[in-house]
């Protein structure tokens, strides 16, 4: 599995196409905190509400980077389609958590406001649990689920703008909530098994649609 | 369906590693012989077996039908465009599950595509490598007994056709025990189509082949004929289809077009009026 998803990730490297949604996240990441951001959690909230949208696109690049024929030497290299899939999540969920570390770490270098160690592995967490949802979203609407890159792209489009508005009845709602009232919940955890299970069904279903 | 009935391996052919190969129609839900009891399938290492596989896209016409078919040693598949070679090497390799049937294959497969991507920016050597380490494989000289001439360093885009191929019949040949090749000629050059060949002598291989490269090996056709019979839309499609030696089935206004495999077509006649249908032609 090692060997599979050093494989697939130094595809995704030589792709390059990872770096539009990286770029896009350092620039916004560099407006959200090029002044003060506000207190430590509450800073976080921004930085949290990007990464779901910028995962969901990672997660997107990692699971259509090999085209579909090469996918298909692929499969029958590693001995099927569950070996496949299962090592695309676990780079595309890597990709994410190192931009929900960097998202975690950004501010307590740049914001003026002091982050104790507390205040910094909440926002770690919470990083952590938009990470997964946005890799879940994009996963779930990729190849091998959707084959055609315009129906992957217009879904994740769509679940990810229909997010926002939907607020606490989602589980990002849960994670942005808790961070915009300067609080800990408990509803962050549940929203990390909500992004797991996500994942794990995104994985479960593409097995399914082969 | 496109195979012939059981005997259908062309007569005088010999197989390169003197294996056996056996191709048979069966009836629903009957075993084929070879095929019943354990996974041990007729002695030899690095068999394939098919046991009564169908597949379909979707709601699409059936691409195969009730296809009964295991191989060891060399053999061929040939057969006229769109009789269902290509879908039957994949589900061979493992990239297609059959819509209905099972396959028992091997455990270290390799496959070459009918068309290599040409867009690959990973380099030959970096890819080849990567495979190598996912089948934990030794990498053999494969390359260069085809005669590579490319850089191996260079961004897969920037090879040639004929060399792009080459590196793709060198991630197959990775594989111990099975190689499924859909027209592995494609691009090549007649000294490493003639390479290939060599390189192809002793192996467990499936392989698609219009051109007659392997004259020795054990051949299947796919095409075998078939039967069309038109009838009168009076029963639903789905009754049509689910008659033995049906291939596909298709609405055109008021009537009902049926090809049907060669040796069924007086049953499926006679299930056609018996169900109500009236014959227009058969042809």
């Amino acid at each position: 599995m090692i060997a599979l998803m050093r494989y697939l990730a130094a595809d995704v490297f030589r792709g390059q196409r990872f770096l539009a949604p990286l770029l896009v996240f350092l620039g916004v990441m560099g407006m959200l905190f090029s002044s003060d951001a506000g207190q430590p959690l509450e800073a976080y909230s921004g930085s949290a509400a990007l990464l779901y949208p910028v995962t969901a696109w990672l997660a997107v690049v990692v699971a259509t980077s090999e085209d579909a024929v090469r996918r298909e030497i692929t499969v029958v290299s590693a001995g099927g389609w569950p070996r496949v899939l299962t090592a695309a999540a676990l780079v595309a969920v890597s990709a994410s958590l190192v931009l929900a570390l960097l998202a975690a770490v950004w501010p307590v270098v740049t914001n003026p406001h002091p982050y104790t160690a507390g205040e910094f592995f909440v926002g770690l967490g919470a990083h952590t649990v938009c990470a997964l949802l946005g890799s879940g979203v994009g996963l779930m609407f990729s190849r091998p689920v959707f084959d055609s890159i315009g129906r992957t792209v217009l879904a994740v489009f769509a679940v990810v703008v229909l997010t926002y508005p939907l607020g606490r009845a989602t589980p990002l709602g849960w994670v942005l909530d808790a961070l915009g009232h300067n609080r800990i919940s408990l509803s962050v955890l549940w929203a990390g098994v909500f992004g797991v299970a996500l994942v794990s069904a995104a994985v479960a279903v593409g097995v399914r649609r082969t | 369906m496109h195979t012939r009935p059981s005997g259908s391996v062309t007569p005088g052919a010999r197989n390169l590693s003197g294996a056996s190969i056996e191709i048979a129609r069966t009836m629903p839900n009957q075993m084929h012989p070879k095929a019943s009891g354990s996974c041990v399938i007729g002695g030899y290492l690095g068999v394939v077996l098919l046991d009564q596989v169908s597949k379909r896209y979707g709601r699409g016409p059936w691409v195969l039908r009730d296809l009964t078919l295991e191989v060891s040693g060399l053999t061929v598949l040939t057969g006229a465009n769109g009789t269902g070679k290509s879908t039957l090497l994949k589900i061979a390799a493992g990239v297609l599950k059959p819509t209905t049937g099972r396959v028992v294959r091997p455990a270290s497969v390799g496959y070459v595509p009918e068309r290599f991507p040409s867009d690959v920016r990973m380099s030959a050597s970096s890819y080849l490598a990567h495979l190598g380490r996912v089948r934990r494989a030794e990498g053999v000289d494969v390359l260069e007994r085809l005669g590579f001439v490319g850089s191996l360093t260079a961004p897969m885009s920037e090879l040639s056709k004929g060399n792009a191929q080459k590196v793709a019949l060198a991630q197959a040949f990775l594989a111990s025990d099975l190689l499924v090749l859909d027209e592995p000629w494609t691009g090549l050059d007649p000294a490493a189509a003639a390479e290939l060949v060599s390189l192809l002598e002793g192996r467990t291989a499936l392989v698609s082949d219009h051109e007659g490269h392997l004259d020795s090996a054990t051949r299947v056709d796919l095409s075998g004929g078939h039967v069309t019979i038109e009838l009168s839309r009076v029963v639903g499609l789905d009754a049509l289809e689910a008659l033995e030696g049906v291939r596909s089935v298709s609405s055109r206004g008021s009537s009902v077009r049926v090809v049907v495999a060669p040796d069924r077509s007086d049953y499926v006649l006679a299930e056609a009026l018996r169900l109500g249908c009236s014959v227009r032609s058969v042809r």
